[in-house]
């Protein structure tokens, strides 16, 4: 920033290729959240327009509400099952296949291939996979002898095979996340532990693990991120259901707003499930600041 | 890296290989497998591994149905969706990391750009459709273009301003001193010289907008605006068993897409490598 005199002087051109993205931005996400957080306070009714002022009302009700507890029980469960199975696996891969073999940059395009595929055509493939009656998981069991499993349609079972196709699609990610920093680990550094003679076991835990910590640190982040938004497929597979077993705060949101023209609920809900999302991400925000 | 590496892989390596190759390939196999089978095969009551009679009648079905209408949606909110992403978020980011801005706006804007990345969509679903209810954007193409900025435009912020941020100012201030005008230094200076940033980043938001189903489905009414993940879904609830065709429409959905592996695999290796040095 030497010549920071003559960049105020083009303040203007500065402004102007600013401006475009900045206005964006205000109307597609801040002036919507404010809205939001506007009606979370109000009895919105959509067909006539009123709105009235509640205070807290829709915070009460929607706190006190049982289907929004157990949605926001469910995205929780969900979200963190998923994260941990995705990054355990993914950490384990990263070990398993650490260092050079013959075809290796093949075998981990292949093996990233799920994450590559559009979630509604995993949705597809996995509803087929899991159909009760024609589907390959139950014609395998009942042929082995097996009963067949209601994957979807047993209320104790849907919600982890939604969490098994996350899990299929998202591992892939965890994999490459870490193997890239575990290969940009120099070799000086475990050359000093062999010569230390640090065991296979203490290399990992010891040596690896720890260089590799921020950037695990990271991908959990990323993961519960992502999975806490948890909709296509919960759309796709269940519908919330059966009864609501498979039922998250953002498909809680989307009928309440969508199907039941709750607005004011709706609202107080998507306030509740963002302060939870800004909790989440608190850390991951204080290391970006300090960064810069 | 030699020394760590040279341990032996015993016989199980290649097991493990396969075992993970299986399970991430199967179920595209799948797809594959069942959208080349005829009807009846799909809904036999004992599976078949492979089309015993492979037929392309469901991708027949499909160009048939009026289905390639989407493909050709989906193409077009993709590509325009990532490219007015790309224009704005080149533009703020060269601003951003060249000029202060009063305030701290740099910094808050780039905490709200993480903000937005990392929120459910759906809190801000209503709002935005009132607002293209009045301006008549609801169940349109363009209107679709627009609300898919609010996940790619984040995000094409967040990659290009690492990129932009990363240049070398030496060019800038020789063309500056030569007597280039602003926006000659903005496109022939600084932009040929993030071109391969710009590649990557258009890639990653390509991906996002060809995935995105939350707006397309609260958004778009009339099937011939449908995107790909919209007929997808679609097809998952009303059509029980027609799953060939369902497939069918998955390769047609994930094709292009695949084509991408090889250039993520590179881009998030050398993203996500440490910065050890």
């Amino acid at each position: 920033m030497a010549n920071q005199g003559r960049l105020r002087g083009r303040a203007p051109f500065y402004w102007a290729i600013f401006s475009p993205a900045l206005a964006v931005m205000l109307l597609l996400t801040l002036y919507p959240m404010l809205n939001v957080l506007v009606t979370s306070f109000q009895d919105y009714n959509y067909l006539t327009e009123v709105r009235r002022w509640t205070g807290l009302g829709n915070y009460r009700d929607i706190l006190g509400d049982e289907l929004f507890q157990r949605s926001f029980l469910n995205t929780v469960v969900y979200c963190v099952g998923t994260t941990v199975v995705e990054v355990a696996l993914g950490i384990l891969l990263a070990l398993l296949f650490y260092g050079d073999f013959r075809g290796k940059s093949s075998f981990m395009i292949a093996a990233i291939l799920p994450m590559m595929l559009s979630t509604m055509v995993v949705c597809a493939v996995w509803k087929t996979l899991y159909h009760y009656d024609l589907g390959l998981f139950n014609q395998i069991l009942s042929s082995l002898g097996l009963g067949r499993v209601g994957f979807l349609i047993d209320s104790g079972k849907a919600l982890v095979s939604l969490a098994a196709v996350d899990v299929w699609q998202w591992t892939p990610f965890a994999f490459i996340v870490v193997q890239a920093g575990m290969a940009s680990i120099p070799a000086e550094i475990f050359e000093a532990s062999l010569i230390d003679g640090a065991n296979p076991r203490q290399r990992v835990l010891r040596v690896t693990l720890p260089i590799l910590r921020d950037q695990i640190l990271l991908l959990v982040l990323l993961r519960t991120i992502d999975t806490f938004k948890i909709f296509a497929k919960v759309f796709a597979l269940t519908r919330g259901g059966p009864g609501n077993a498979t039922e998250t705060t953002s498909f809680f949101i989307y009928r309440e707003a969508f199907s039941y023209f709750k607005l004011g609920r709706s609202s107080a809900a998507s306030i509740i499930t963002l302060a939870a999302v800004v909790l989440i991400s608190m850390a991951y925000m204080r290391r970006i600041l300090k960064e810069d | 890296m030699a020394s760590y590496v040279q341990k032996k892989r015993g016989i199980l390596f290649p097991l493990a290989m396969a075992l993970v190759l299986a399970l991430s390939l199967f179920p595209i196999y799948w797809i594959l497998a069942t959208s080349l089978k005829t009807p009846v095969e799909v809904i036999s009551t004992s599976p078949t591994f492979y089309p015993h009679e492979p037929t392309l009648q469901n991708y027949a079905e499909i160009a048939k149905g009026g289905y390639l209408r989407n493909v050709a949606n989906s193409l077009v909110v993709t590509a325009a969706s990532t490219g007015a992403s790309l224009v704005l978020a080149f533009l703020a980011s060269y601003a951003l990391s060249r000029y202060r801005f009063p305030l701290g706006a740099n910094k808050a804007f780039l905490v709200w750009i993480i903000m937005a990345k990392m929120l459910p969509p759906v809190v801000l679903a209503v709002p935005i459709y009132d607002l293209f209810a009045r301006l008549r954007l609801v169940n349109s193409i363009p209107g679709l273009v627009l609300v898919y900025q609010v996940y790619t435009l984040p995000y094409c912020i967040w990659m290009l301003f690492g990129f932009v941020k990363a240049l070398p100012r030496e060019f800038e201030e020789a063309a500056d001193i030569d007597g280039a005008s602003n926006s000659q230094i903005l496109w022939r200076i600084a932009f040929p010289l993030v071109r391969t940033g710009v590649v990557a980043t258009a890639i990653f938001s390509v991906i996002v907008a060809w995935d995105e189903f939350l707006f397309a489905l609260l958004f778009v009414r009339s099937p011939d605006k449908m995107t790909l993940p919209l007929v997808v879904s679609g097809f998952i609830g009303e059509f029980e068993t027609l799953w060939g065709q369902l497939m069918a429409i998955g390769i047609l959905a994930t094709a292009p897409i695949m084509a991408f592996s090889r250039v993520v695999f590179r881009q998030m290796t050398s993203a996500y490598s440490l910065d050890l040095k």
